[in-house]
């Protein structure tokens, strides 16, 4: 969503639907997501809405101007098309006639249209400009940025905490494991010389037997 | 507009899969809320808010794509799309004709047929919009989409056990 500010304050149309999209995405996320990062998520998720708003209001504006300049031409041609025919024949065309025009007195709201809505946006447009420039004041997103990333680091940091102990619990068991081969092996060293004594016992005994 | 049902039993701990059977399920559950009466053209905000409701419904299916039978989630997500698309072309003329009535409103009656003219423009529009979004939003669609939905959150359910 920031990174299309820069257009959009220009102006650029593209740029102000682009960003509209953006709010609305981070709208919907924060309303699934926003509990785990508090009070900055629940102000942004708001304050993406309303920019939401305003940015559909413009684009609202966007959509409606061309057409209603295509309705007042198509209705002006339609005109201008029915007055040649009922001229007929004649050699000029007579003013009266297109003041009986079908449609004539229908231009002049549509006229007003196209103003009110020109205007309108441009109204409109000062607005988003305000309103951006006032949550860029006062960190809106900023908050929300830093409060993402607090929660990633803990998370983070947790993560690395189980890791550790995770490697200290197989550490612990690597050495219970070393000690108990190291008991194993004193173990059958003892034998192995209990064995070797009694061996040299029994070979004594026969050389010493009265034969 | 319907402000968006909180999920139940959340917390920053839950797993992710789990996370997405539980939202997906509020989610999917407002959608077939608001599909009642959405053809009606007197009152607007129900199409409205099925739309909005397609719109969380959409961003919770893409949040936790993931969690997802591949399969069924691109399908599920096409059909959610479709419906939103065609509730879009009516909100659109909806909001289009009020304004229109609106501004027309503040003029003198002699100024106020060019935009009655663009209204009735309009107001064809938003019947053939009403058309194509019927068979979309009637009782066996709406609960086959329900089905589709159902399956993903076992889907999700499955990956968090």
């Amino acid at each position: 969503m920031q990174s299309f500010a820069p257009r959009a304050l220009a102006g650029k149309t593209k740029a102000q639907h682009d960003m509209r999209i953006a709010a609305k995405r981070l709208r919907y996320v924060l309303e699934v997501t926003g509990f785990c990062f508090g009070r900055p998520a629940d102000t942004a998720r708001r304050r993406a809405r309303d920019l939401q708003d305003i940015l559909g209001e413009v684009h609202d504006c966007d959509v409606m101007l061309p057409r209603v300049r295509g309705h007042l031409e198509e209705i002006q041609r339609s005109d201008a098309k029915a007055v040649r025919e009922r001229a007929g024949r004649a050699p000029d065309l007579d003013p009266r006639l297109a003041a009986r025009a079908q449609h004539r007195t229908a231009y002049r709201g549509l006229d007003v249209l196209a103003v009110y809505l020109e205007a309108r946006r441009e109204l409109l447009s000062d607005r988003f400009v305000a309103f951006w420039r006032r949550q860029e004041e006062t960190g809106t997103w900023a908050r929300l940025e830093r409060a993402v990333d607090g929660h990633l680091e803990r998370a983070r940091e947790a993560r690395r905490t189980a890791k550790a102990a995770e490697r200290a619990r197989q550490e612990a068991e690597a050495a219970e494991r070393a000690a108990r081969q190291a008991e194993a092996q004193a173990e059958r060293a003892r034998l192995d010389r209990e064995r070797t004594v009694r061996e040299a016992e029994r070979r004594r005994e026969q050389v010493e037997r009265p034969r | 507009m319907a402000k968006a049902k909180p999920i139940p039993d959340l917390s920053c701990e839950t797993a992710y899969a789990e996370t997405a059977a539980k939202v997906v399920t509020v989610r999917a559950d407002e959608l077939t809320e608001h599909a009642r009466g959405v053809l009606d053209t007197g009152d607007i905000e129900r199409v409205h808010d099925m739309r909005v409701a397609t719109r969380r419904l959409r961003a919770a299916l893409e949040i936790f794509e993931p969690c997802f039978p591949e399969g069924s989630y691109g399908q599920t997500l096409a059909e959610v799309k479709r419906l939103a698309d065609a509730l879009g072309e009516r909100r659109d003329r909806d909001v289009a004709i009020a304004a229109l009535h609106n501004f027309n409103d503040q003029m003198a009656a002699p100024d106020r047929r060019g935009v009655a003219s663009l209204i009735e423009q309009l107001r064809g529009e938003q019947e053939r919009a009403n058309e194509d979004l019927a068979p979309l939003v009637s009782e066996e669609s709406i609960r086959a989409l329900r089905e589709s939905m159902d399956e993903l959150i076992a889907g999700a359910r499955g990956a968090a056990s």
